[in-house]
């Protein structure tokens, strides 16, 4: 294992349990240790993860803004052309700020993938998607639910979904949706709140697919780089991280609904929501940290105290899982894995036939490997909290560094329980 | 006297920030009576911020009104107010703490010249731009 070499620092050493892991970050380090094994793992996986999030995050704000409150929505997940036509904010000649050198429009191998499928056939597109030859929609759902379901991870988007202006924009796109459809205004009227729940869920659907708009050409934008051996260490990829999640900060989060032609603002750009307030962070929080037992993996007694009482004590997210094979029906995890399988890059398939104990154990290990590259993003996160909100590293105050290192340790805090898997992640052979 | 945007204008530090005003089209509520406290970031404090920052916030007005309201609070507090309060409330709605340390300390903000009078507040130099949370 290469060590980052630390910078001087005025402060005794210290005493936290994961004293080893405070000191690299204070030296600009990541969580994650820096190897060139890890180096290869995440970025390969970034790419792998890039391809499929390209489909999550135009079918997310397809869903938000076409498929509505279709009451049947069959077909939400068959994605129209100008969706995969529609330009990446921060890709291709015309970005609001260009962070990927592709194109803008859908990614070649999404686009090949969609049309002949893992089969490798030409077939029709229903077949491809009955047979679940497809790329896994449920996953990205399954991250909207967890950030609806939580709520009140800190920003105004959240709260605002509960104000009068907010339910008076809702009401209004409702009634136009079903224009015409007495037996859905009629139910409306009956059951109004169910609509607008419907409607927040919705409204949650369109941050997620915000979010991963930006995410998508940041993690193709590092796997070129490092193609190129422009990105050569675990900190500089942590790096790029940090100064995009400054870059972007300020997009605006909001939602916008197509009814026949027009749109209506359930959430207006003028709202001032922020890519990085009301979506990147409660995102972290909600998919990284928290989400929710899944079933199917492990039967949890609520009684018996096995699930926390308070929401914000959840410890289910990718940072404390336990990979799991795929086979298990609906587990969202598994579902991920499954679509970056599709798209690893080659270096990767050949690094995991090194270590395989069969075909599926790939799944295994590149869940694992997912799990290494989410360490280093919320690391990034955490640099990036820390540059925001405290001080630089190497501020010559050394009750600023103090203050910089009691945000370390109370992150780190919360990855101390026994579920966390950071302990594992130093070494290589956690596979 | 001059206001508060006359200042700024007339000073050589604050040339990214009077640009965000303008674009923000705040100019003319900081030259409305008041009065505000101001802490206004030098251009050395909005360098430090990765490239594309200010770029993506110049595209997006209420994103960067909201960056810039947060500088801002009601009210002329000059630092011997301030350092007699834990926090006090911005105009964007978020908290702007104040350190209790030797120096004069906005949030994570060192200021840098203090309890500059104008007709209608007072400002604040700061050698970092202020960030919500």
């Amino acid at each position: 294992m290469n060590a980052v070499t630390p910078t001087p620092t005025k402060l005794p050493p210290s005493q936290h349990e994961f004293a080893e892991i405070i000191h690299r970050l204070e030296a600009g380090g990541a969580m994650l240790p820096d190897t060139p094994e890890n180096l290869k793992q995440i970025i390969g996986i970034y790419k792998a993860y890039a391809v499929p999030m390209d489909f999550y995050w135009r079918n997310l704000l397809y869903i938000a803004e076409r498929v509505f409150l279709n009451p049947l929505p069959a077909f939400k997940y068959f994605l129209p052309q100008d969706y995969l036509d529609r330009h990446n904010h921060y890709a291709g000649e015309d970005a609001d700020l260009r962070i990927w050198r592709g194109e803008a429009t859908a990614h070649p191998e999404l686009l090949e993938f969609m049309e002949k499928g893992e089969v490798k056939r030409k077939l029709p597109k229903l077949l491809h998607h009955l047979w679940h030859d497809r790329i896994n929609m449920e996953f990205a759902e399954a991250c909207m639910r967890a950030m609806f379901w939580h709520r009140n991870m800190g920003g105004q988007f959240d709260p605002y979904l509960d104000t009068e202006e907010y339910v008076a924009n809702a009401d209004r796109a409702i009634k136009a949706y079903f224009k015409g459809n007495p037996v859905m205004l009629g139910l409306y009227k009956l059951f109004p709140d169910m609509f607008i729940e419907q409607v927040r869920q919705l409204s949650y659907y369109s941050n997620l697919g915000l979010f991963w708009e930006v995410m998508a050409p940041v993690f193709f934008e590092m796997s070129d780089l490092y193609d190129e051996g422009k990105i050569t260490t675990v900190p500089e990829a942590m790096s790029f991280l940090v100064n995009g999640i400054f870059a972007i900060a300020g997009r605006p989060i909001y939602h916008h609904v197509y009814i026949r032609g027009e749109c209506y603002e359930i959430i207006p750009k003028s709202k001032g929501f922020m890519w990085l307030y009301e979506a990147a962070l409660p995102y972290v929080e909600a998919v990284f940290y928290r989400t929710s037992p899944f079933r199917g993996t492990k039967s949890y007694n609520a009684q018996a105290k096995q699930v926390p009482e308070n929401q914000d004590d959840f410890h289910y997210g990718i940072l404390y899982a336990d990979v799991f094979p795929v086979g298990s029906a609906g587990i969202p995890p598994t579902l991920l894995m499954q679509d970056m399988l599709h798209f690893l890059p080659p270096y990767l398939v050949e690094y995991y036939q090194q270590y395989c104990r069969g075909g599926d154990d790939t799944l295994i290990q590149l869940g694992v490997t997912f799990q290494r590259s989410m360490y280093c993003v919320t690391s990034a996160v955490i640099q990036a909290l820390r540059q925001a909100l405290l001080y630089p590293l190497d501020d010559p105050n050394p009750e600023h560094l103090q203050a910089n290192r009691a945000f370390f340790e109370a992150q780190l805090n919360r990855l101390t329980r026994p579920e966390a898997r950071l302990r594992d992640i130093q070494s290589q052979d956690y596979r | 006297m001059a206001d508060i945007v006359d200042i700024a204008v007339g000073s050589e530090d604050f040339s990214t920030l009077v640009a965000a005003v303008q674009a923000a089209g705040l100019v003319e509520t900081l030259k409305s009576p008041g009065p505000f406290t101001v802490f206004a970031p030098t251009d050395a404090a909005f360098a430090q911020l990765p490239a594309g920052t200010i770029q993506t916030l110049l595209q997006n007005i209420p994103q960067l009104s909201r960056i810039l309201t947060f500088h801002v609070t009601p009210g002329k507090l000059t630092q011997a107010d301030l350092q007699a309060l834990d926090s006090v409330v911005s105009v964007e709605g978020s908290p702007i703490p104040i350190q209790k340390s030797e120096g004069f300390e906005v949030k994570n903000a060192t200021v840098v010249a203090a309890d500059i009078e104008a007709d209608n507040g007072i400002i604040h130099v700061l050698d970092r731009v202020l960030l919500m949370g």
